[in-house]
């Protein structure tokens, strides 16, 4: 069998079953389920202030209408830092490394927002097309640009969120190979590579809570700007 | 992002007071212009009739 360093990201399947559902489901199952008690134990207590600390923030500059968006938005940010850190376990098989996952998510939410914005105040969402103050022979073109960059942005969502995860995996892969290939030939060499691989370790978890921040602010930012 | 303008500082007068870059109303018509023109457009380059070309005798 020729295995290649893209392997780790083909969609895996058992005897024919994909087990993609399966990839969704697991943080679900490790996460803390809430109780209805009113003191409860400590990993509980750190998951609530959690969650209520980051919706109050994401929640900050949105107006009224769209603190709808709260459940959403933090069960999101909670499945994507999930799914992002559980797939730098090794071999575990992360779903946000794949596109169609990404804009899976990207676009019903985006285009949620754009609509929103054209029922609930059209003259405002569409006067957004427009720069204030734009000089006059600019503003055709200004307003294709703009179309363009609105529609663009649930690709660069997506997009943005694979491309980072993927090169991620990938370097810490061929790394990896690297270092079990100098061990034998050059150890002073492969404890270099391996200092490295535990910084590039230590980025990849950084770079798994950033983007899916990023991912959850952007989608936030585009509902404060429809509501 | 820039705040939202009551367009009560400009005085506009003529085609300015419809299309213009400061205030939402302004903004707004210049986007379905700009729209309709586009969509003018494709229409008018669709939907013309295309020169048959000359049937040569042999």
């Amino acid at each position: 069998m020729v295995t290649s360093f893209f392997d780790q990201f083909s969609s895996p399947l058992f005897m024919g079953i994909p087990l993609m559902a399966l990839a969704l489901l697991l943080p679900w199952i490790l996460l803390p389920t809430p109780s209805s008690r009113w003191l409860n134990n400590r990993l509980l207590t750190l998951q609530n202030w959690f969650l209520g600390m980051f919706t109050r923030q994401l929640l900050l500059p949105i107006n009224h209408p769209g603190h709808k968006w709260a459940l959403i938005l933090a069960s999101l940010m909670i499945f994507l830092l999930s799914l992002n850190l559980l797939g730098l376990l090794p071999y575990t098989f992360t779903p946000t490394t794949q596109l169609s996952i990404n804009l899976g998510f990207a676009v019903p939410l985006w285009l949620a927002t754009v609509l929103i914005g054209l029922r609930n105040q059209p003259n405002l969402s569409l006067a957004h097309l427009l720069p204030e103050g734009t000089p006059l022979l600019l503003i055709p073109i200004l307003i294709i640009i703009e179309t363009i960059s609105l529609m663009i942005r649930p690709l660069a969502l997506g997009v943005r969120l694979t491309a980072n995860l993927t090169a991620g995996h990938l370097l810490i892969q061929l790394i990896s190979t690297g270092l079990f290939v100098l061990l034998s030939l050059q150890p002073a060499v492969a404890i270099l590579t391996g200092a490295l691989l535990l910084m590039l370790s230590l980025l990849e978890v950084a770079v798994a809570i950033i983007q899916a921040y990023v991912f959850v602010l952007l989608l936030s930012l585009y509902l404060q700007e429809n509501v | 992002m820039g705040g939202h303008d009551a367009g009560s500082q400009h005085q506009f007068t003529g085609i300015a007071k419809h299309f213009n870059s400061y205030t939402i109303a302004g903004r707004r018509n210049c986007v379905l212009a700009t729209f309709a023109s586009i969509l003018g457009l494709t229409l008018f380059f669709k939907l013309k009739p295309k020169k048959q070309a000359a049937v040569t005798a042999k």
